[in-house]
């Protein structure tokens, strides 16, 4: 297994641009937050919202940067079947899968660790001048941050399952972008309430998300821990079936 | 056949040949439809949910408290009003349910708490009869915008501005001559200027004539996205009360137009007698009717959420159809053919843009009919909308489409690289609005939703706005912060800018 | 039955309304290059792919040193192969190309290195592997199937696209690896190339094996491999050019 997982992590480095995309979720990461903590218009009864979420709205953008991050690892292989001497060098499809998801979700666990503080950093200040406070030692905006790293993590996992599935880079990000962002979009614009709050329940991006919350808790369609376990079941549920195909199907 | 349409022939085909494209394409358009038949139910027959209709056609809301007599010809209305003071609903959060529960009661004020919403109205009318949606005109003061003639819903104009108060009360006067008429007001009942001149359309001899007032829902944004909405009161005290005209006499009748049974205590509409005047109290508004938080219902805009979805579709097919070109070298074929590289990218632009605009027109076409049935056939009260409206929708949705997926083929066409493209694409048309809907405060969202492609799903705005009426104007309430024509503009301009990129890199790159 | 020996048995595989293996079944033995040759669409690459688990036959099996492919732990130190050159990501260069290949073996740099030298690669690893032309790649493909220093070698078409120099270079290449007791099956269209290296032919024709025999037996009947070869595959070919003897067909 180790010889399995340092091939893919010689194949990770060593592919063009991969490191750069990484440093591209940093910053994104950091400057989504800090645009959003900086357009940030209060009313004179004073700033409402939740400082967490704020500092981290870059989230929302640099996944989609893991998802790319994710699906060149997987696509790339197919596009150039360089796939063919993958399989040819490590023939037990799913210890590859398994070394494949540990590398990529290595370098985005990562790539989350340095993010995730940095926008909380810069956050942080440009919150004060606003009048929110956000507490480092608080139990809850600790839980946001590393579950805020946890969720790309989830992401990027997501992304290497559907690309297995899909064995085509654009299609699996065309996939992925679409139950992040349109599923969330969809379950926000069905006026029925019941059925929005039972969409928005299931849909990946916003009830991951819920782990950001750190104020008003009782509003969240789903408990923050909660939220993040469907998403890993999407995750989780993507990665088998690929791996079941992976095993089935002739590359 | 000329050059260039040889050259599009040629890319047709090479579009049409790949089975998955087509095949997205198909699915893009089974996406728009389908998510068109919202699971959604209500309790509206095809008749009962429906709101009184303008003399313009248009649907209105038509709810006040009206004390009033009949005029015969012409004849005149006077008053002074000496204060307007109101009732807001209570401070989200501030009390327990518990407590406003207690709270109400004959008398109570039901957890309320005292002020004067922006457009609570209070003045003189004079309408056709006491049905809703009947012409009228008026002359009133208002909450927050100074003195205003309105009429037929729709019209506005503003007189003084300033607030109505004991040291500073405010003289009216409503004239009716023949069709027209003209409001005035006056500081001290001795100075009068026109506040403006309304002419009614067959307006009958004899028309209701009197004081009314109203106040209209408060709406408070919670949070980014959330907002509530609750009902306000507003009391207004008139004296010197004169009239002429046919019609005249020592009584009036009190009655709260439009007001739902089983309406609180508190917000019914009620006078009492002060003084030589009266004290008027309200509720309700009289304006055009619109969607969102301040109104009822949804709008046609729903039918089209599944734009979303198939504009995924749409620009996967529209990068690939680009990048494909650059896997397996078959550029070099391409341009073995059409050296001319500019006129290649154009000529596939023309493809991808024009079966995008063709799958994109019909799929909201459809959506847009069945969608608005299924929704009626559920008992869901849709906002109608006029036939060019919903024809700068559907046209504008299969644009919409088009212009991305050439956007797309130029963004793919400049990076080269599937994933990277399409994430880019997605990232720059669907996210603004996500996160507008979302997490943004609402300038940054009215700011993304100006300056990024995004902004071209005004196309698919359904709802008016209007000044005179209060609301959330936001996109989760299906309002754009551009008119339609210039969000559409905002994408074309980005479509040009990637075409245009794309084309000097194309001539400047080694294939 | 030796380590190193390539045994297909009775391999049969379907791809839609096509029967691309029909019942393929030969061995190949150590210490010799068996020559795999016959017309586009015989099933060749079909092979190679099933031996190589990519392709999972419909029935029979594909066995390496007595083993299935993907049975195989370190399946480069037993079978080392050449599919397709061009199958490689364009923008990492030679070198990484061949590290991430020994990772997967638990070799290291130092083989890596090894195998540049072998196929005369030393002046061009450390470039971009997307700008090699196509001689390039397969002595790049050549390096990767050495890697593991494998006892079998499978080489699919290897003098695609080699200058003249090449040529000669892969010809004595490959008497070395056969000199060197390795089982070596090569396919190739360049019958002269593979009468002069091949001790051995493996001709089929519409998924089946339609000789195979050693080379010097052919030649007793024949004047030449191309000869025999186009005796061989009269009936098994898909489509001949129209001046060709079959054409009234």
């Amino acid at each position: 297994m180790t010889g399995v997982l340092r091939s893919e992590w010689t194949k990770f480095r060593s592919a063009p641009g991969a490191v750069w995309l990484l440093v591209a979720v940093v910053a994104v990461t950091v400057a989504g937050g800090a645009a959003t903590a900086a357009t940030l218009r209060c009313p004179s009864t004073g700033c409402t919202g939740d400082p967490a979420e704020i500092s981290l709205t870059g989230i929302q953008l640099s996944q989609a940067v893991v998802a790319i991050v994710a699906a060149l690892m997987v696509g790339g292989e197919y596009r150039t079947n360089m796939i063919h001497t993958t399989l040819a060098a490590t023939p037990q499809r799913i210890r590859m899968l398994i070394a494949k998801t540990a590398v990529v979700a290595g370098v985005v666990a990562l790539a989350g660790a340095v993010a995730v503080p940095a926008g909380v950093l810069v956050g942080r200040p440009m919150l004060a001048d606003r009048g929110l406070t956000l507490a480092l030692s608080d139990a809850a905006v600790q839980r946001a941050a590393f579950g805020s790293v946890l969720y790309l993590v989830l992401i990027a996992l997501l992304t290497v399952g559907v690309a297995v599935i899909a064995r085509d880079a654009a299609a699996a990000i065309g996939v992925v972008l679409s139950l992040l962002y349109v599923f969330a979009i969809l379950a926000q614009m069905v006026p029925d309430a019941e059925l929005r709050e039972n969409l928005r329940e299931i849909a990946p991006m916003t009830a991951g998300l819920a782990i950001q919350a750190t104020v008003d808790l009782a509003s969240l369609p789903v408990s923050p821990w909660r939220g993040l376990a469907v998403l890993a079941a999407w995750a989780f549920g993507s990665l088998v079936v690929g791996g079941v195909l992976l095993k089935a199907r002739d590359a | 056949m000329t050059g260039f349409g040889r050259l599009t022939r040629t890319e047709w085909t090479k579009f049409r040949t790949v089975r998955g494209r087509l095949a997205a394409m198909l699915v893009a358009g089974g996406v728009i439809l389908g998510l068109a038949l919202s699971p959604m139910s209500g309790t509206c027959t095809r008749d009962t949910c429906g709101q009184p209709v303008g003399p313009e056609g248009e649907q209105v809301r038509d709810s006040f408290y009206f004390l009033h007599q009949p005029l015969t010809g012409d004849g005149a209305i006077t008053a002074r009003l000496t204060s307007m003071t109101g009732l807001l609903p209570p401070e989200p959060g501030s009390a327990s349910e518990d407590d406003e529960r207690a709270a109400i009661g004959p008398g109570g004020s039901g957890g309320m708490r005292p002020g004067l919403v922006p457009w609570a109205k209070a003045g003189l009318i004079v309408k056709d009869g006491t049905g809703q949606g009947t012409t009228y005109a008026a002359v009133m003061a208002t909450g927050g915008h100074g003195v205003r003639m309105q009429h037929d819903y729709v019209h506005d104009r503003a007189g003084q501005p300033g607030a109505v108060s004991d040291t500073a009360p405010r003289w009216l006067r409503l004239t009716r001559d023949g069709d027209t008429i003209t409001g005035e007001e006056s500081t001290d009942g001795v100075i009068w200027t026109t506040v403006g001149a309304a002419e009614l359309d067959g307006l009958p001899a004899t028309v209701r004539i009197g004081l009314f007032v109203t106040s209209p829902q408060h709406v408070e944004a919670l949070g980014a996205a959330g907002s509530a909405s609750a009902p306000t009161v507003a009391a207004a005290t008139f004296d010197a009360i004169t009239r002429t005209g046919a019609g005249a006499g020592p009584g009036w009748s009190g009655e709260a137009i439009g007001e739902p049974p089983g309406t609180p205590e508190q917000e019914r509409g009620r006078h009492e007698p002060a003084g030589d005047g009266f004290v008027l109290t309200g509720s309700g508004d009289i304006a055009p009717a619109v969607a969102g938080a301040a109104g009822l219902g949804v709008s046609v805009t729903q039918t089209l959420a599944g734009t979303f979805a198939g504009l995924v579709l749409v620009v996967v097919v529209g990068t690939v159809f680009m990048t494909g070109e650059y896997r397996r070298g078959m550029i070099r074929t391409t341009l073995a053919a059409s050296p001319r590289r500019g006129r290649m990218l154009l000529a596939k632009a023309v493809v991808v843009g024009g079966v995008t605009f063709v799958v994109g027109l019909v799929s909201a076409a459809a959506a847009v009919t069945i969608g608005r049935e299924s929704l009626l056939d559920n008992g869901v009260y849709v906002l109608p909308v006029s036939t060019p409206t919903a024809w700068r929708m559907i046209v504008g949705t299969g644009a919409l489409l088009a212009v991305a997926a050439v956007l797309a083929l130029g963004i793919g066409a400049m990076l080269r690289r599937s994933a990277g493209a399409i994430t880019a694409v997605i990232v720059l048309t669907v996210l603004p609005y996500l996160l507008a809907l979302t997490v943004l405060p609402a300038t940054a969202g009215q700011w993304l939703l100006r300056v990024t492609p995004a902004a071209a799903f005004a196309v698919q705005q359904s709802a008016k706005q209007y000044a005179q009426v209060e609301n959330l104007y936001t996109p989760a309430g299906g309002y754009f912060p551009l008119p339609w024509w210039a969000g559409f503009a905002v994408l074309c301009l980005w479509a040009g800018a990637a075409l245009a990129g794309a084309g000097v890199l194309l001539r400047r790159r080694d294939a | 039955m030796s380590e190193a020996t390539i045994v297909v048995d009775g391999l049969r595989k379907r791809f839609g309304s096509t029967q691309a293996l029909d019942g393929m079944t030969f061995t190949v033995q150590p210490g010799r290059i068996t020559g795999f040759i016959g017309p586009n669409g015989a099933g060749k690459s079909t092979t190679m792919r099933v031996i190589l688990g990519l392709d999972r036959p419909d029935s029979g099996a594909a066995l390496v040193g007595g083993q299935p492919y993907r049975t195989l732990r370190r399946p480069l130190c037993h079978l080392g192969s050449l599919l397709d050159a061009a199958a490689l990501q364009p923008s990492r260069t030679a070198r990484n190309h061949l590290l991430w290949i020994a990772h997967s073996q638990g070799l290291g740099a130092r083989r890596v290195d090894a195998v540049i030298e072998e196929a005369g690669l030393q002046g061009v690893a450390r470039r971009a592997a997307g700008g090699f032309s196509l001689g390039m790649r397969q002595r790049l493909g050549i390096a990767m199937a050495l890697l593991g220093d494998p006892p079998m070698l499978m080489l699919d078409e290897p003098f695609n696209g080699m200058d003249p120099e090449g040529i000669i270079w892969m010809r004595g290449f490959l008497r070395s690896l056969a000199r060197q007791g390795r089982a070596v099956l090569v396919s190739s269209h360049l019958m002269s190339e593979l009468q002069d290296a091949a001790s051995q032919v493996v001709i089929v024709g519409r998924g089946r094996v339609l000789a195979d025999t050693a080379v010097a037996d052919l030649l007793r009947t024949s004047s030449s491999l191309e000869e025999a070869y186009l005796k061989l595959t009269r009936d098994a070919v898909e489509y001949r050019a129209a001046n060709g003897t079959e054409a009234a067909r």
